[in-house]
């Protein structure tokens, strides 16, 4: 019974970060419509562009997200510059991934300023987690 | 009498506990602070706050966004939170170990670093490492202390648990 209720307890806890993420999700997608009523939602597709496309960085250097996240996403990765180990980004493989809305926003403001040089677009954002997520 | 003796034991033993303690520790006090390692230590290696002064972690958690050329900012709460841990642990704080206190000794009054790298007392310390085996891959820079100093985690950095890829143990 009490095992019954730790997870009924955690599948909760779970449930109620992600649901963070979702409704983060929802957020962009109005703020993306008001600048293009005829938007159709976020796109994997183009979220995989956006994730793999190289970029001169605000180190100078041309990088992507790839250069530290790697291609398999169910994978760990590594630092481009520091040589620091990367968990898995696939929330199919590690559960904290996309779990915590302060967490994705604070990635990705850095990530997008490290490889784009700006911040990224409601849009870009919208697509690069839907990649994430279908990985 | 044997209360005597061991009353001098006591005293003894107490003057030997406090050489002890003000005495040589060898490496820095290790990074304990939970918040701090996941934080930084997402990126790179948890530098152990007693490796720079205090003024040298204020500077350098004054602009997080530009943090060595990449955004490393965070929320203002969290970053209050880093900069108390790594000032209240800073290397002025622990001059009882012995490379807090000379990174510390190396710094001049008008300079403040916001790299270890930069210290006088680094610079010397690894000034005959070739550049091949520092730009290897499996090392990359001299800010990757485990790359060679097997036990840099735990805040050791003595000669004898260094092992340089594709070079070995370092005499000097």
């Amino acid at each position: 019974m009490k095992v019954f209720i730790l997870t009924l307890f955690l599948s909760l806890s779970v449930f109620a970060q992600s649901s963070e993420v979702s409704n983060y999700l929802k957020t962009l997608n109005s703020e993306v419509l008001k600048q293009d009523p005829t938007f159709q939602g976020f796109n994997s597709k183009r979220g995989e562009v956006i994730f793999t496309s190289k970029h001169i960085g605000k180190k100078g250097k041309e990088i992507s997200c790839v250069s530290c996240h790697g291609n398999d996403l169910s994978k760990k990765g590594e630092n481009f510059f520091t040589g620091k180990d990367i968990d898995p980004l696939s929330p199919s493989v590690n559960a904290e991934r996309l779990s915590s809305l302060k967490s994705v926003k604070k990635w990705l403001r850095r990530n997008f300023k490290d490889v784009y040089n700006r911040e990224g677009t409601a849009k870009e954002k919208g697509d690069v987690l839907a990649y994430i997520s279908s990985k | 009498m044997n209360k005597l003796i061991l009353i001098s034991l006591l005293v003894v033993g107490s003057l030997y506990a406090g050489i002890f303690d003000s005495s040589k520790k060898r490496g820095v006090a290790p990074a304990t602070d939970e918040f701090y390692i996941k934080e930084c230590a997402s990126c790179h290696f948890a530098y152990q706050p007693g490796l720079l002064p205090e003024r040298s972690w204020v500077k350098l958690m004054e602009d997080l966004e530009n943090h060595f050329d990449t955004d490393a900012s965070l929320e203002p709460e969290d970053n209050q939170k880093i900069l108390k841990y790594l000032v209240e642990n800073s290397a002025e704080k622990f001059t009882n170990y012995k490379r807090s206190k000379k990174i510390n000794r190396s710094i001049r009054a008008n300079e403040t670093p916001i790299a270890v790298t930069d210290t006088r007392y680094f610079i010397k310390k690894h000034r005959e490492i070739r550049k091949d085996l520092i730009i290897q891959k499996e090392v990359k820079s001299l800010s990757n202390c485990m790359a060679c100093h097997k036990t840099a985690d735990k805040g050791s950095y003595s000669e004898r648990d260094i092992d340089i890829p594709n070079y070995g143990r370092w005499d000097d």
